[in-house]
């Protein structure tokens, strides 16, 4: 199987260097982790060791988010325990099901911003009519914040 | 010798071989199990055993790969393909000639299977940028890989395992055997032009496409291409003059192999796990298993059957091992069989006292060429079918024995003319 997966990679770096791009293949390992809450809400990551010791982590569920990079197999795995702890404590919450429904919401808000700029030329007054809208919303988590009461202590939170 | 023994041995030789013949457990779990089965049932013991393994064979395999494994890291196949595809202007038929014609030379220095896992992606992303069927080429490629591992000593495993045993160099393949591939490499391509002739046509926009691509971008490291280029033709040319300076291949291989290792400046880890070793391990098992049914006296008597059947007449034995060699091997793994037959051809040359060299070559050209027959005949073939369907296209048993077979069967009359005229 080995010798397929490296004939395949041949044939994506050759396509990849002839659209101009540099190319470098990373062998490694890639680790996929899953854990599933009471209440059936799974959250899982995927990492990847190199031999440069450089960990690329990203969380796949319950929805995308890219992490970084790391330096050492131990902050990868901090950064999962916490990022799961902090998970299993909002899986109490009766809203948690929302919660992630609304991050989802926003996730596809963004995609939908990429494809406006990327395909359409939008004028001015659209975008600042956008930008208004989103820091409404970002006003409006930071209200949130303020006036709920905290339930994780583990760490603080790095956005608000 | 107990006839339990003789029994036992017989016994899981013949499973051994059915099982991998059918090939519903991996040829390498079978071969090393039955070898050790010949072990544990005490047909031979463990010191005859390991002293069955033809470590030369294995070490001219291992350095091989070490060396190819390094060579395919430099982008040197995709600069060729891309390059030779510019040279040809992107005419379809013409690159379907260059590409065979690399395939065949690259296949008489480096294994089949290598050959072929280097030229067949390069070539899957040649017919996408023209939006042609990669097919007939890759058709083309298998066989020219098959003709052109025939014509050298390190070119195909039935070589490497006939060369080692008989000690017959790199020279005396070429000398005996790059003549009569270069023919049959020449009628080959020329009838697969007549057959792809009106299929492969290319839009010119495509073409020119083509020729915008720069085939430097595709060397990925200059420097460890130089370097390996070196390596290789020093090892080529140790091969050449083996006997001269008093060298086994295996120890020509491995030196050239240990000398590129120190100069890559790549973790020796990440170019031996690319090593196949489970080909490794399937040569080593299967010397086991064929020796056992040496030590048991199997081979000598179907020598001695085999002689009464020809009569002791070298020709008959010749053209017989040819034809049975080149029919056998396009539907069986030409491996097992070449292993097989190895110590069986010495028994037989051992108990006429004439010379044999005809029947040696023969075994190689029957063995290399017939696997060309079908899709399943050789290692090569299988593993080019494997990238072609894991590109989502298919290359079907019978769509390709259907122009392999013929162009197989006619390249053993070739074969059959070419012995008899300067052999026999």
């Amino acid at each position: 199987m080995n010798k397929y997966i490296n004939s395949e990679a041949s044939q994506h770096v050759m396509k990849l260097l002839l659209l101009g791009a540099n190319v470098q293949l990373v062998s490694g390992k890639m680790v996929y982790v899953k854990f599933t809450l009471e209440n059936d809400i799974q959250v899982a990551y995927v990492y990847h060791i190199n031999k440069k010791n450089k960990y690329f982590l990203e969380r796949i569920k319950p929805y995308p988010l890219p992490i970084r990079e790391f330096d050492t197999a131990d902050e990868v795995i901090d950064i999962i325990q916490l990022d799961f702890h902090q998970y299993e404590n909002a899986a109490k919450s009766r809203k948690i099901r929302e919660f992630i429904n609304l991050n989802k919401e926003m996730h596809s808000v963004m995609k939908s911003f990429e494809d406006l700029f990327l395909y359409y030329n939008i004028p001015e007054a659209s975008l600042n009519s956008i930008k208004e809208n989103v820091l409404k919303a970002k006003e409006t988590i930071l209200e949130a914040s303020k006036s709920a009461n905290r339930v994780f202590f583990e760490k603080d939170p790095e956005n608000l | 010798m107990p006839t339990e023994h003789l029994i036992i041995g017989i016994l899981i030789f013949v499973l051994s071989y059915a099982t991998i013949v059918s090939e519903k457990i991996n040829r390498t779990i079978v071969a090393l199990l039955g070898a050790i089965l010949m072990i544990v049932f005490q047909v031979l013991s463990q010191t005859e055993a390991l002293q069955h393994i033809d470590f030369n064979t294995l070490g001219l395999l291992v350095g091989m790969m070490i060396i190819v494994n390094i060579i395919k890291r430099t982008g040197l196949f995709q600069f060729l393909a891309i390059y030779t595809a510019k040279k040809a202007k992107g005419n379809p038929i013409r690159i379907l000639i260059y590409f065979s014609a690399i395939t065949a030379v690259t296949s008489g220095l480096l294994d089949n299977v290598t050959t072929i896992l280097l030229i067949v992606p390069v070539t899957l992303v040649v017919a996408d940028s023209l939006k042609i069927n990669p097919i007939p080429f890759i058709i083309s490629e298998i066989m020219s890989a098959n003709i052109g591992g025939a014509a050298t000593l390190i070119g195909d495993p039935p070589n490497i395992m006939i060369g080692s045993f008989t000690g017959l160099g790199f020279l005396d393949f070429v000398i005996n055997l790059a003549p009569l591939m270069f023919i049959i490499f020449i009628v080959n391509i020329l009838i697969i032009k007549l057959i792809y002739k009106k299929s492969l046509i290319v839009d010119p926009k495509e073409q020119k496409k083509l020729m915008d691509l720069n085939p430097h971008k595709a060397i990925t490291d200059r420097g460890l291409l130089i370097k390996s280029l070196i390596v290789l033709f020093f090892t080529i040319a140790g091969f050449t003059l083996a006997e001269f300076i008093g060298l086994e291949s295996a120890t020509i291989a491995l030196f050239g192999a240990s000398v590129l290792l120190l100069i890559c400046k790549i973790e020796p880890e990440e170019i031996l796990v690319d090593v196949e070793w489970a080909t490794i391990f399937f040569f080593g098992g299967l010397f086991i298993l064929v020796g056992a049914l040496e030590v048991v006296g199997v081979i000598s008597a179907m020598a001695e059957a085999l002689l009464q059947i020809t009569k002791g007449s070298v020709k008959i034995t010749t053209i017989v091992i040819l034809w049975t060699s080149s029919i056998l091997s396009s539907f069986l793994d030409n491996i097992p069989y070449v292993a097989t037959m190895i110590p069986l051809v010495d028994k037989m040359e051992s108990l006429s006292a004439v010379d044999f060299s005809p029947v040696w070559w023969a075994l190689s050209i029957g063995a290399c060429l017939g696997g060309n027959g079908t899709i399943v005949g050789a290692s090569a073939n299988v593993v080019a079918r494997g990238i072609v369907e894991r590109d989502n296209r298919k290359l079907s048993f019978l769509s390709y024995m259907k122009i392999a077979y013929p162009l197989m069967v006619l390249s053993i009359v070739i074969s059959t003319v070419y012995l008899l005229v300067f052999y026999l």
